[in-house]
């Protein structure tokens, strides 16, 4: 078991110089990693819902779907990291490198057809830092 | 799902959507860098990705939220695997307790860098670095000191008090974030039932969030400390819905990022594993376990 040994840094110091990119969870596996025109095709194509200066949900179509999304901000004291292995080692016993490629605060999620609303997991997911917090603060004397 | 479309294999990925806790970026203070490790779930006895933040202060757990059929955009680029990695603080004496536990067995105190040590597991004795260790050893263990070294021997009555006071908060928890804790799939429909839960149900599902951290024994020795009765055959409420379940897909072989907790969402109630299902999943050492935490004590074990 000596690939436990391994370790894999991750490079968090030009954290502050990586991109801020926009990220979508789309309700659908895309079978390709891997440049797209995302803009162009997607986020240009997208509507907001609102209700006065409030937007309530956006609508996208894609691939002829009807979508319906919402943003959801980060927890409090978290940050979205998009991290990228960098010079991939041959075997497992070497020292795995990740770099921070683009960071986030905010995330947009889409539903195939369904509203978005609280009871997406997703939204339960984003519970999950303030209920692990409970669990693993050191209790004090 | 017969009907479903083949997919191609996933190849391995080289790109990860994460939601980490700022500490984890915040390294201004020291030269180094957080790392990820592998280290023994104290639950599962598996092997784990955990991460150890800059100047191995900080432990933290890298659970991953999986849903079926599901991708990124990020930019202008593509990403086919569709979790998202939450790193969230840990407390590393959740990862001491199981050798405390086995080194408690010999009955003598002993130093603790000696007990917290593991071939199998070399980065394990890096927790006691970490800023609350060594200060919270006493949780778990007696403490004697002679001159000034230090020796510690487990105590189980001091182990169960603590674990007391952390289902405790994590029912404070619970409440305050009005997570449903009854049995069964609540509801398809786009409200939340926000029923009223009893005192117990409430236990019961801290109870088994708790249970992810530590051994089948304590987690049934915490349960006759909080005088909740064993469950003999849990309920089967649950109808399967589609909707609700998240899968916890197996681990592809080759992908040593895969090896996180997963998490599954899935409301059930509290469920204690079969033995089969228990030993299947000691069986896989490729680690991934359910985040079942959230939500419930099962571990699906995986079939490759």
């Amino acid at each position: 078991m000596s690939c436990n040994t391994s370790v894999t840094r991750v490079h968090v110091s030009p954290v502050g110089q990586a991109p801020r990119a926009p990220v979508h969870l789309l309700p659908c596996e895309i079978e390709h990693n891997g440049p797209a025109q995302v803009s162009q095709f997607f986020i240009a194509t997208t509507k907001d819902r609102k209700y006065g200066t409030l937007t309530i949900e956006k609508t996208v179509s894609f691939r002829g779907r009807g979508l319906k999304g919402q943003e959801l901000s980060c927890p409090q004291g978290y940050t979205g990291l998009v991290l990228k292995e960098i010079n991939k080692p041959g075997s497992d016993q070497e020292d795995r490198t990740l770099k921070v490629s683009s960071v986030f605060d905010k995330l947009t999620y889409w539903n195939l057809e369904t509203p978005p609303n609280s009871d997406d997991t997703i939204v339960m997911a984003m519970d999950w830092p303030e209920l692990a917090e409970a669990i693993h603060v050191p209790v004090e004397d | 799902m017969a009907s479903m479309k083949k997919r191609a294999p996933r190849e391995q990925n080289d790109s990860w959507v994460v939601i980490a806790a700022d500490s984890v970026v915040d390294t201004h203070e020291t030269d180094s860098e957080p790392a990820f490790v592998r280290l023994r779930n104290p639950s599962t006895d598996a092997t784990c990705l955990y991460m150890l933040g800059a100047g191995d202060v900080q432990l933290y757990e890298v659970k991953a939220f999986e849903e079926d059929f599901h991708s990124w955009f990020v930019g202008q680029t593509v990403q086919r695997d569709g979790r998202l990695l939450f790193i969230t603080p840990m407390d590393p004496l959740y990862l001491m307790l199981p050798y405390l536990n086995k080194a408690g067995k010999e009955g003598k105190f002993q130093p603790v860098d000696q007990i917290v040590m593991d071939e199998e597991f070399p980065a394990c004795s890096r927790l006691l670095s970490c800023t609350h260790s060594l200060a919270s050893l006493h949780h778990i263990a007696e403490e004697k000191e002679v001159g000034s070294l230090k020796f510690h021997r487990y105590s189980q009555e001091k182990t169960m008090s603590w674990l007391k006071k952390k289902v405790e908060r994590t029912v404070v928890a619970l409440r305050k974030k009005n997570i449903s804790v009854g049995e069964g799939v609540k509801s398809t429909t786009y409200v939340r039932v926000k029923s009223e839960y009893q005192e117990e149900d409430y236990l019961r599902y801290a109870h088994g969030l708790i249970s992810e951290y530590i051994s089948e024994d304590l987690s049934k020795a915490l349960l006759k400390h909080l005088q909740l009765p064993e469950l003999t055959s849990p309920k089967e409420t649950e109808p399967p819905s589609k909707k609700r379940k998240l899968s916890d897909k197996p681990v592809e072989a080759g992908d040593d990022y895969t090896k996180f907790n997963s998490v599954d969402f899935s409301r059930k109630p509290p469920k204690k594993m079969t033995a089969a299902q228990k030993t299947l999943a000691k069986a896989d050492k490729t680690g991934m376990k359910t985040m079942s935490s959230f939500f419930s004590p099962k571990v699906k074990a995986e079939k490759k």
